[in-house]
């Protein structure tokens, strides 16, 4: 069997076609692609422009998780707040916090920077915005002690 | 202790920063460990260093007890060692144990010097952050 009958004997007709699609695909994908690579070369010339904004928003996320954490005292200082707050009133308002920390130590309170620190993340104590501290009765009240 | 580019990456101070900045300013950084009530700068001292806060807390305060409060990791100490004359304007005490990170203050100003863009990038941030305490310095809040 030779010619045209040997081609359609042994499916020469489809594996053409078959052979023809393949080929015109690749070249298809060869034209999205090299249609795009402007794209890829812009995304390569800016990737600092791109870290950056990724770094931000992650940085951003990081940021507002922390705004919702709920502060709530350790159980050492649950204990001293009581004096913290009756030192306070020995002070008045507004008082200087490094004298407020100086007034703990000398009447001997265990970490009393630590306690101090405690009581600013509770925001038991609150800064009036001109340097000074302020005891927030309102967090006081509410606070789970 | 050498700081892995990591952990300056996510600072706020160097966040406008390339990888290849961020490589030359960890070079020039070390890790310390801070203990509670210990005094990192003090007021009229030589400035040498600028800490910056990895997980400590810190308070730092001026002439007629004026203060802040630092607590969040990012947050910076001493920056005077980058600014005329050098010389401490408060003194920052550490609020509870933990980790900084310390940086000369003259090799971070050799750096600015030699790199004018990254130089123009981190003195921007400092500027802002000395305008925002400026008025606890001197009293005008």
């Amino acid at each position: 069997m030779y010619g045209l009958d040997a081609i359609s004997a042994h499916n020469g007709w489809q594996l053409a076609a078959l052979g023809t699609s393949i080929v015109f695909a690749g070249l298809i994908i060869l034209f999205l692609a090299i249609s795009q690579i402007h794209k890829i070369l812009e995304f390569w010339d800016k990737r600092d422009t791109y870290y950056q904004s990724i770094k931000k928003l992650v940085h951003r996320k990081h940021r507002s998780e922390a705004t919702f954490s709920d502060p709530v005292l350790p159980k050492n200082v649950k204990g001293s707040v009581r004096q913290f707050k009756l030192l306070i009133e020995q002070i008045g308002e507004p008082f200087p916090l490094p004298k407020l920390l100086d007034f703990s130590e000398k009447c001997g309170f265990p970490h009393s920077h630590s306690s101090v620190n405690d009581l600013l993340k509770a925001k038991l104590i609150i800064p009036d915005g001109k340097g000074y501290f302020l005891w927030n009765q309102e967090v006081e009240k509410n606070i789970k002690i | 202790m050498p700081v892995e580019i990591n952990i300056i990456d996510s600072l706020n101070l160097f966040e406008d920063l390339s990888r290849a900045e961020l490589e030359e300013i960890a070079s020039l950084m070390c890790r310390i460990k801070v203990t509670e009530g210990e005094v990192m700068t003090r007021q009229g001292d030589q400035a040498h260093s600028i800490f910056i806060l990895l997980s400590a807390d810190f308070m730092v305060f001026f002439k007629e007890g004026r203060s802040y409060t630092l607590h969040n990791k990012g947050d910076i100490v001493g920056l005077s060692a980058a600014v005329i004359p050098f010389c401490y304007t408060g003194t920052a005490v550490a609020l509870t144990d933990g980790v900084v990170l310390s940086m000369p203050g003259q090799e971070l100003l050799r750096l600015i010097e030699s790199n004018p863009a990254l130089g123009g990038k981190i003195m921007k941030k400092i500027n802002q952050i000395i305008s925002a305490r400026q008025p606890f310095v001197t009293g005008g809040c």
